[in-house]
């Protein structure tokens, strides 16, 4: 255990990265989900099934091999990406993915009614989704949302495949370096464990706060 | 009182937890085995053999994607020796030294140089082969001759790798700042070099020219050798029969030419004696 409190910068440096990923990554990944939901409720036939056909290419294939094909893939099409923007383009998008479904239920779940009392005092459909419907769906989408983020936070270590040096990849250097297994693999597990009960708390938090407007 | 006990519940857990973390930091100590390994195998028939496979022509999948190379084929000729068969496992480089601690194989043989780092962990036969590490460099590139010119460059090395622990302990020190990229395999690597994501890498030109001939990569050596490794079939500690055995096999196999026969079927020239 000494090993790893002798390198606990060198983690938190890594650590940091694998913040760095999961926040930005959830970020895009919440733009284009919400986009993508919305798309396949309101959008014209070609344009949701451009949208469900990217829900289904992203939910059915691994992310790993999402993370490789941006990252070395691309090459061969003269599309040469940093490690960390293919990083952040490969997160962005599969998190993006799996936000879109929890945004598409939600928003379904807002019951039909109060859409029409918005259409009756005369909102453009646009206003009734800005004002009515999306403030209650983000309420019902923040538990499914956190699952997504917290197992995004997770998936970050896939990346080390890339060479980004978060979390996991610094803990593999170290092994390289001393041959030992166990105490730096256990470190990272409880700093990932830690991080995303963090982000639970935040979450909660947030939750609490979207609670008290009704 | 419910609340007490949930705070005594967590108190308890994470003293347990704690314990279990304070318990892996002490070595483990499994390296006496009972009977000797060499006559495990022996009995077993089979000899457990890790190896990366991604590294041409040393080690990698031929096209009925069996375990094939210079690396392997030296490991089936001890074990032929030995009168058992060899039975191949790849994995990524940086696990192959955890996996053979954790038993998982019984020796790797995959160019893992001869160090005195690595002799504290594990035990190495005789070397069976010496190879050129040179710097490599993109073909445009014109700007990096020596190691002196890495500083301020990004260069990609295998992690876990003999080179990598070179770069860090030895390189860094002398010439400065340069940040070093990490990969799984050779194969990336290069990849990356020929993308230009990278400035150079340093590896030993065997290694490169099959991957260079399969993907057109435009990328070269240049300079001066920078070093040379010796590389050893990697085994535990503690198993002298085994190595020793290993070591008679090595030898037999320089004396009667087939170690020759190999080298020339995998580099196209005859060992430097």
């Amino acid at each position: 255990m000494q090993l790893v409190f002798d390198n606990l910068p060198f983690l938190l440096k890594g650590a940091g990265y694998t913040l760095l990923l999961t926040i930005v990554s959830m970020l895009f990944g919440l733009i284009i989900g919400l986009v993508v939901a919305i798309a396949r409720l309101k959008g014209n036939p070609p344009i949701r099934w451009i949208a469900r056909f990217y829900v289904s290419i992203i939910r059915g294939t691994p992310l790993l091999v999402q993370i490789v094909i941006i990252y070395y893939g691309l090459v061969d099409y003269g599309v040469t990406l940093g490690s960390l923007t293919a990083a952040y383009i490969a997160l962005s998008i599969n998190a993006g993915a799996y936000l879109s479904e929890t945004f598409r239920g939600a928003i379904l779940s807002v019951p039909k009614g109060q859409l029409e009392a918005a259409y009756s005092t005369g909102m453009t459909p646009w206003q009734a989704m800005r004002r009515i419907v999306l403030p209650q769906a983000m309420r019902i989408a923040i538990p499914p949302m956190g699952n997504t983020f917290i197992g995004m936070l997770k998936e970050t270590s896939l990346v080390s495949v890339i060479t980004v040096s978060e979390l996991l990849r610094q803990a593999q250097l170290l092994i390289a370096q001393y041959y030992q297994y166990m105490p730096f693999y256990l470190g990272i597990g409880v700093m990932y464990w830690i991080m995303s009960t963090g982000l639970a708390f935040i979450l909660e938090r947030f939750e609490r706060r979207l609670a008290k407007a009704y | 009182m419910i609340k007490r006990k949930f705070t005594m519940v967590t108190i308890t857990a994470l003293a347990v937890f704690g314990l279990v973390l304070s318990a892996c930091g002490g070595k483990s100590d499994s390296g006496t085995t009972a009977a000797n390994e060499l006559e495990q195998i022996k009995k077993a028939g089979v000899i457990k053999v890790g190896t990366m496979g991604t590294y041409p022509p040393y080690t990698f999948l031929n096209d009925k994607k069996e375990v094939d190379g210079f690396d392997p084929d030296i490991a089936k000729e001890i074990a032929k020796r030995l009168g058992v068969t060899a039975e191949f496992t790849t994995q990524d480089f940086s696990g192959l030294i955890p996996s053979l601690q954790a038993e998982k194989f019984d020796i790797v043989i995959s160019q893992v140089t001869i160090t005195d780092e690595r002799k504290k962990q594990i035990d190495f036969t005789d070397s069976y082969i010496t190879n050129n590490v040179k710097i490599i460099v993109n073909t445009k590139n014109t700007d990096i001759t020596k190691l002196e010119d890495f500083k301020g460059k990004t260069i990609g090395v295998g992690l876990g790798t003999n080179d990598e622990t070179y770069l860090r302990t030895e390189v860094l020190p002398k010439v400065g700042d340069f940040t070093i990229k990490t990969y799984d395999d050779v194969i990336t690597s290069l990849k990356d070099l020929d993308a230009g994501r990278i400035d150079a890498t340093i590896n030993n030109l065997y290694a490169l020219k099959p991957i260079v001939d399969e993907n057109g990569f435009q990328i070269k050596a240049v300079g001066e050798p920078i070093k040379s490794d010796m590389a050893g079939v990697a085994l535990r500690k503690d198993n002298a029969e085994l190595r020793d055995a290993m070591n008679k096999a090595l030898a037999d196999m320089k004396a009667d030419g087939t170690y020759d026969t190999l080298f020339q079927k995998w580099f196209n020239e005859t060992p430097a004696k």
